[in-house]
């Protein structure tokens, strides 16, 4: 590989990202940082929600486990798709409907009272910066790869990159650039596959047909009926609105938009899978078999492209963590500000906009630091899904069509589920082959039940 | 035989397809963004009033919130 000409690619790439994050212009006031002033057409909301999930889970990770399991993946990955169809139909445009609602604390302030939107408000902000800090740890590991920077450079160059335009623009920077680097790898990867396999590969799509007979056949004998269960849980429920994709359901111009946004989010992801699992399929006779599963895209687009489009490849794999970066970091600066400052204190829109800058500066540091411990990036999103789900869906959903919520209920719902999911992931390792979602989404419903049973309507409801 | 030349015709046009839809969706995406960064900068609320016109009905949101009732009550 030539660095030189890896370098001029990669800085004509943030001089293009640079150009469109000033076109999308500082945030003026609190509403414009935090649902763009509601005026998202559907094509930027569908590229947002899409270039957000497609995180390097579901684009080297997905190449990884199609090299080894075949289109296994994309069978539970399919779970995925039905949840995001889900949302549009009977959730997200419930979330619009709602008036002055900013975030998903807000949602649920609106159904529980204040106290339960602090802590819905605690919630999302652990969350996002979990999942900012295995983010940040994904785009260094691709820097110190390919230019042998120290890692401790790399994840604060990520860091330092996203937070910049992120902090200024909010949400509409956010969309802006995330658009930009969907429209980027969703260009560039599908043709790293086409000359895969039309090209490079043996044989052909014969070739491709029995390795993909080979890794499914592989991929159903090591797997159990259990842990496919708990696969598909984890994708139906892991990712269901997190505060990125809440605030884009809020920022939508219309109810309809944001419905059509998450549907066609939805069905997207289902071709998006099936790209990738194909793109695994077809390493498995072009690089060799023991290459380690994350490292099999980068392989492969390293023997099949000349240096020039290994650079540009390259650049693909840090838009698609940057686009997870910037909504992560947003989103957790709204909820700071809207469910944990908010509630306690009144603020001018001025004030509030200032503390929401500074929190995405915040977290991103907060997140940044943690990187650098962070072992491994699934299962550092692994925990963070097995959290999400149990901590929050049950009270939101039941919320949302329920007359009148009780807040006992809420309250009891998002602390049982927490403490469930914590228990879980950090305390009971020998439960591994029960993915800890299912006991704590069963938990926080019958926390639910219970506060609903017992708990008053809240006040004025 | 012929069996399998059949699935491996549907497989490869499917893998053809699903490539084709992505790079699309891509297209569809830029364009939109081209759009976005294109239009002229102007102030925020005749930034929002030229969306509406071009969107061509009312907004839902039009209504102003409570949290900005102070704002609306200067311009009412």
């Amino acid at each position: 590989m030539n660095p030189a000409l890896s370098a001029i690619v990669v800085f004509a790439y943030l001089a293009a990202l640079v150009f469109v994050a000033l076109r999308a212009r500082v945030a003026r006031d609190f509403d414009d940082f935090s649902v763009a002033r509601r005026t998202l057409p559907l094509a930027l909301i569908f590229g947002s929600i899409a270039a957000t999930y497609v995180g390097p889970g579901f684009s080297i990770g997905f190449v990884g486990r199609g090299f080894q399991t075949g289109f296994l993946f994309l069978c539970a990955g399919s779970a995925y798709a039905v949840q995001n169809i889900l949302v549009g139909l009977l959730v997200a445009p419930r979330l619009r409907e709602l008036k002055n609602c900013c975030t998903l604390g807000d949602a649920i302030g609106q159904k529980y009272g204040w106290s339960a939107q602090i802590i819905a408000g605690i919630i999302s902000l652990g969350l996002c910066t979990g999942f900012s800090a295995v983010m940040i740890k994904a785009g260094g590991v691709v820097l110190t790869d390919t230019f042998g920077l120290p890692p401790w450079l790399s994840v604060s160059l990520i860091a330092v990159i996203t937070t910049s335009y992120t902090a200024f623009g909010g949400l509409r920077a956010s969309v802006i650039t995330d658009a930009f680097h969907f429209a980027l790898f969703a260009a560039l990867l599908p043709i790293v596959l086409i000359c895969a396999m039309f090209f490079h590969l043996k044989g052909g799509p014969s070739t491709f047909f029995n390795e993909a007979v080979a890794a499914t056949s592989y991929g159903l004998k090591s797997t159990s009926p259990i842990q496919l269960a708990g696969l598909a849980v984890s994708f139906l429920l892991g990712e269901t609105l997190i505060p990125p994709y809440a605030n884009l359901a809020l920022a939508s111009r219309t109810s309809k938009v944001s419905k059509s946004g998450f549907i066609i989010a939805g069905i997207f992801s289902i071709v998006w899978f099936a790209v990738m699992t194909a793109t695994g399929v077809t390493a498995r006779g072009i690089v060799p078999s023991n290459t380690p599963e994350d490292h099999v895209l980068i392989e492969l687009i390293r023997t099949l492209m000349p240096v020039g489009g290994y650079s540009l490849l390259l650049v693909a794999l840090i838009s698609i963590v940057l686009s997870s970066l910037d909504s992560l970091l947003n989103a957790g600066a709204i909820v700071f500000t809207e469910d944990i400052i908010k509630p306690l204190t009144s603020l001018s829109d001025r004030t509030a906009l200032l503390i929401g800058r500074r929190a995405t500066v915040l977290i991103a540091a907060v997140a940044a630091v943690s990187a650098i411990w962070i072992q491994s990036i699934i299962d550092g999103l692994l925990i963070c899904y097995g959290i999400w789900a149990p901590a929050i869906l049950p009270a939101l959903i039941i919320g949302l069509w329920v007359r009148r919520p009780r807040p006992l209920a809420g309250i009891l719902s998002m602390g049982v589920g927490t403490i469930t999911a914590l228990l879980f992931g950090f305390v009971l390792p020998a439960s591994k082959q029960i993915p800890g979602i299912i006991p704590a989404l069963g938990a926080a419903l019958a926390a639910y039940l219970i506060g609903h049973r017992f708990g008053k309507i809240k006040a004025g409801a | 035989m012929q069996f399998q030349t059949v699935i491996v015709t549907v497989i490869l046009i499917l893998v053809v397809i699903a490539a084709l839809l992505v790079i699309a969706s891509g297209v569809w995406v830029a364009t939109a963004l081209l759009r976005a960064i294109a239009r002229p900068k102007t102030d925020p609320n005749s930034n929002s009033r030229t969306e509406r016109r071009m969107d061509g009905r009312q907004q839902p949101d039009d209504s102003p919130h409570p949290r900005n009732l102070h704002k609306a009550g200067r311009s009412l």
